[in-house]
């Protein structure tokens, strides 16, 4: 590997920025995403930040199974984030669609419509879950 | 020489490292008032890096020569800016009567930017950010120069070099201008779109204001370009208001960073104890009692020049 794709790496890893995008979730997983930017998480330790808008993003973190009013707003945030860029689904709802599963508006599980890097499982996902996984993913950037 | 300036020091690089340091500086202490950790030293380099090596998307309906040009404008601007500032001795690098005023209105282009930037995106929350940078604008700036031109009238220049060189020879009438230092502060933040006037870019409102379709190196660009700024603010303020010089020149610049470092620390902790206000709250502000002490700085200073033998 070139030495500029090594310091492009370790960018990356140090510095992700997450867009939050709630699919259709009971709230309790996107409360426990707010937790865990708090500064009880400290996540900027790591170079977290929220950020407002798809086009800062890195990481897209989705809560909730999609449902059928999210599924294109979903597919739109996604395909407005500029590359390279990651899913990581939050809760048992987003990673299979957990007890919504089935229900006549519910389309399933995030993957089923964007390619997902990482499941937190949980109902709902802890935010030290949800810390470990984010930078379980980002040390597999090489 | 001038291309040395220009691109090393004091110009784009210097700039650049301690822009980007500062803004380190800035989280750190951030994130202490907050009882946190806090971001590593390389967190603003490695969030540069990290835009710079991103897809860059241009939205389809946006100028596109403007869209690219706009942030170049703004980083241009902020590093012009720091020439006329004296920096290590009471000689700027280059000055002429007047450069406070050139000064002032280069570290104003970068708002302007901004507001082109918004209006250019043709996006709603850009939009929206876009013309409250503007009102903001008009709010702060009169202030902030009216603020910066009290001291001037009482050193009957209108050039940085020889305010600094004023003050140096008279130490003591620093203390006059205390008040217009603050108001100074005030408005700064303004200017730099910090909370709590951070009104144009308010996340949670309307996502980032401005830059809401800038992306990758564009965007790393305006954030080089806000750092930039914040750094030759400080400069700005502390050459007029703090000009403690000597005259070894290596000794001086270490002064310099002294007084850029506890500026910044007086703008975080700002930063750290306020929430946002909103926007007529802060036009309401800044004209009823930061213009109003302004002049009134502008006046006692006229005063004190009619009596004083200077
Ligand atoms: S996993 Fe549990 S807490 Fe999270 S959205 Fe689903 S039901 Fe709610």
């Amino acid at each position: 590997m070139s030495l500029d794709q090594k310091i492009i790496n370790w960018a990356r890893r140090k510095s992700p920025w997450i867009v939050h995008f709630n699919a259709g979730a009971c709230n309790g997983c996107d409360i426990e995403v707010i937790d865990a930017l708090t500064p009880r998480f400290d996540l900027e330790r790591f170079g977290i930040m929220q950020k407002g808008t798809p086009r800062h993003g890195d990481i897209l973190v989705v809560t909730g199974a999609v449902t059928m009013q999210t599924r294109d707003r979903l597919i739109r945030t996604y395909e407005q984030m500029p590359e390279p860029k990651f899913v990581v689904a939050i809760g048992a709802c987003a990673c299979t669609g957990g007890v919504f599963d089935g229900c006549y508006c519910v389309c399933g599980g995030v993957n089923e419509i964007i390619p997902v890097d990482a499941y937190i499982p949980g109902c709902a996902a802890r935010p030290e879950a949800i810390i470990d996984a984010v930078v379980k993913l980002l040390s597999t950037i090489k | 020489m001038s291309i040395f300036y220009l691109l090393v020091f004091p110009g784009f690089l210097f700039l650049s490292a301690l822009g980007l340091f500062m803004e380190y500086f800035d989280r750190k202490v951030y994130a202490r008032m907050q009882n946190r950790v806090g971001p590593p030293w390389y967190q603003p380099l490695a969030d540069i890096i990290k835009l710079v090596s991103k897809e860059t998307i241009i939205p389809y309906d946006t100028n596109k020569k403007m869209f690219a040009a706009l942030p170049v404008i703004a980083l241009a601007a902020a590093t012009t800016a720091i020439f006329y500032i004296p920096i290590w001795s009471s000689h700027a690098l280059f000055s002429f009567t007047g450069d406070i005023i050139v000064v002032l209105y280069l570290l104003t282009i970068p708002t302007l930017t901004f507001f082109l930037a918004g209006w250019n995106s043709n996006s709603l929350f850009a939009g929206i950010g876009a013309v409250r940078n503007l009102t903001q604008l008009f709010s702060y700036e009169v202030p902030l120069y009216m603020g910066l031109l009290a001291p001037a009238f009482l050193a009957s220049s209108w050039s940085l070099s020889e305010i600094s060189q004023f003050y140096t020879t008279h130490p003591l009438l620093i203390l006059l201008n205390i008040p217009a230092f603050i108001v100074c502060i005030i408005a700064v933040q303004g200017k730099l779109e910090r909370v709590p006037f951070d009104i144009p870019d308010a996340e949670t409102e309307i996502v980032a204001g401005s830059f809401t379709e800038y992306s990758g190196r564009y965007f790393a660009i305006f954030r080089m370009a806000l750092d930039t700024e914040l750094v030759v603010a400080a400069t700005l303020l502390a050459a007029v208001f703090i000009p403690v010089f000597v005259a070894n020149p290596f000794i001086s610049f270490l002064i310099y960073l002294a007084k850029v470092f506890v500026i910044i620390f007086i703008l975080a902790i700002f930063r750290s104890v306020m929430a946002r206000i909103r926007m007529e709250q802060m036009v309401k502000f800044c004209w009823r009692y930061l213009a109003p002490l302004a002049l009134a700085q502008i006046i006692i200073n006229i005063l004190i020049k009619g009596v004083l033998p200077l």
